[in-house]
């Protein structure tokens, strides 16, 4: 997995921190970015496998722009996300008629802030996984 | 500084309202006045006086007609009969259409200035009582914003870096580290819930939970609640035994919000009933309402508690052998059960168990 390249896009350092030690110590390979700006920057200059992404950033739910900005962009929008956030219950206020977990999208799934170990690994597992079989058919 | 009062005196005899507007100008209230009740009724809207004496006996529309008038416009202001035929049964009558006191003529200026300070200081309770309640409502809705950043977020961060650190240290760490670090993460996830618990019941919104209303089953809604206890109740040998009478008719809900206020309850059967115990939950269609039962042979609730285990933040007396408990989670229950229009009671008797009904509407068929 040393090939897997994952990006983090969190404005809390000591969640980055608790984070990335579980994903090096899976052997996956790990950048981080502190806010989204350089987070964008860093996932347009490419090769990233996975992007981890924070909705509560900055000055409100900054990672939603994010989410959005991604979107737009179609090659962008192959990478999967992982988005970990602490507010699971507002999503709601932020989406009003959708379901708690808002397909931000193509290929996404949500986790709630602090994250367990096993069950961080399992989702980017899956992630990366869904994403490559999507890929295979594709091509 | 404080508004003069205003008190609204109305009287189709004008020997009357002279008198009472004489006697209570030099208590420095600010008096209007009007001869009958319908004009009465106008002056209140456009006044919006603290107190109205009334007479009873009018032409036109009665004293208590307009007693009935002035509650509905506005219950807190504070009405007060005037009757020249003081019996009784007048008085109680205008007293159980809300008078707040009543004024037999003939009455001294004394009589009726003590009468009316009473009233004004009535009044100024009452208005300072739904301050508060106002206060107290707003002290709510600040506490969960502070709960969820201040508390929250921290939390979650430090339990995050223990997981990495956990992770980091994994290979050098001996047995009975690792052990440490477990209770450490454990007492955190703990605090978590329960910080979670509390937003929870601060956030339920009654007005978005009906925004997500469709026709529910019952049967399925029951199922899901008691298959999230049924490790629990595993756990502590306790048997949870189902009866749902079938068919039922849907009713119009939400489903998450339902299970949840279920799960609560049944939840609360299993922490209050010792190892070995037994729950029942029956659901039934009753008089167009469905009827869900949990009965528990747990510890029971106490007559003290019980009038106050749906309120915010209430904990009992009785103390569950080492379960936590945040004191919301019947309170969250009954909101919920509100918004879907239903109600729900609890009957209990210390060390016999407890009881807890819920009556949902059922869905009524489009014709």
């Amino acid at each position: 997995m040393a090939n897997t390249k994952l990006l983090i896009i969190d404005d809390d350092p000591d969640y980055v921190d608790g984070i990335k030690s579980i994903l090096d110590k899976a052997d996956y390979d790990v950048d981080v970015a502190y806010n989204p700006k350089d987070g964008l920057e860093a996932l347009k200059s490419g090769g990233y496998d996975l992007l981890l992404l924070d909705i509560m950033m900055g000055r409100g739910a900054e990672g939603v722009m994010v989410a959005r900005k991604i979107n737009k962009d179609p090659k962008l929008r192959e990478i999967p996300v992982l988005i970990i956030t602490g507010i699971r219950e507002q999503m709601a206020f932020l989406f009003p008629g959708q379901p708690v977990h808002p397909r931000l999208l193509p290929t996404d799934a949500l986790l709630e802030k602090p994250v367990e170990p096993s069950l961080l690994l399992e989702k980017v597992e899956a992630l990366l996984k869904e994403a490559a079989e999507k890929k295979a058919k594709g091509a | 500084m404080e508004t003069t009062p205003k008190i609204l005196i109305i009287d189709d005899e004008e020997i009357v309202i002279d008198s009472c507007t004489h006697i209570l100008a030099k208590s420095g209230y600010q008096i209007v006045t009007a001869k009958n009740g319908t004009r009465g009724l106008e002056m209140m809207e456009k006044e919006n006086p603290d107190l109205i004496f009334v007479d009873l006996k009018m032409p036109g529309i009665s004293g208590l007609e307009v007693l009935g008038k002035v509650q509905e416009y506005d219950p807190t202001i504070v009405p007060i009969v005037i009757t020249g035929f003081a019996t009784v049964s007048s008085a109680v009558e205008a007293m159980k259409k809300g008078a707040y006191d009543f004024l037999p003529k003939p009455f001294t200026p004394d009589e009726m200035r003590l009468i009316a300070r009473r009233a004004i200081d009535k009044r100024k309770l009452v208005l300072e009582t739904i301050a508060l309640r106002r206060e107290k409502e707003m002290l709510r809705e600040q506490f969960a914003a502070i709960v969820s950043h201040e508390l929250k977020s921290p939390l979650g961060a430090v339990q995050q870096s223990m997981y990495g650190l956990a992770s980091d240290l994994e290979d050098k760490l001996s047995n009975e580290q690792k052990n440490k670090i477990e209770r450490l993460q454990s007492r955190i996830a703990d605090l978590l819930k329960l910080v979670n618990t509390w937003l929870r019941a601060i956030s339920v919104d009654i007005s978005t939970i009906r925004e997500n209303f469709e026709p529910t089953s019952i049967v399925e809604t029951v199922s899901k609640a008691v298959e999230n206890v049924q490790q629990h109740a595993v756990r502590k040998d306790i048997s949870i035994e189902t009866s749902l009478k079938e068919p039922f008719a849907p009713i119009n809900g939400n489903e998450v919000t339902l299970v949840e206020a279920l799960v609560n309850i049944i939840g609360n059967a299993v922490k209050y009933t010792q190892m070995g115990g037994h729950i029942i939950v029956t659901a039934r269609e009753e008089d167009k309402k469905i009827l869900v039962e949990i009965k528990d042979d747990g510890v029971g609730i106490s007559a003290e508690d019980l009038p106050h285990v749906f309120d915010d933040f209430y904990v009992g007396t009785t103390k569950p052998e080492g379960e936590r408990r945040s004191g919301v989670g019947l309170a969250i229950t009954k909101r919920i059960i509100e918004a879907h229009d239903g109600s729900i009671s609890v009957d209990s008797e210390l060390g016999k168990g407890s009881t807890f009904v819920i009556l949902l509407p059922i869905l009524k068929q489009e014709e």
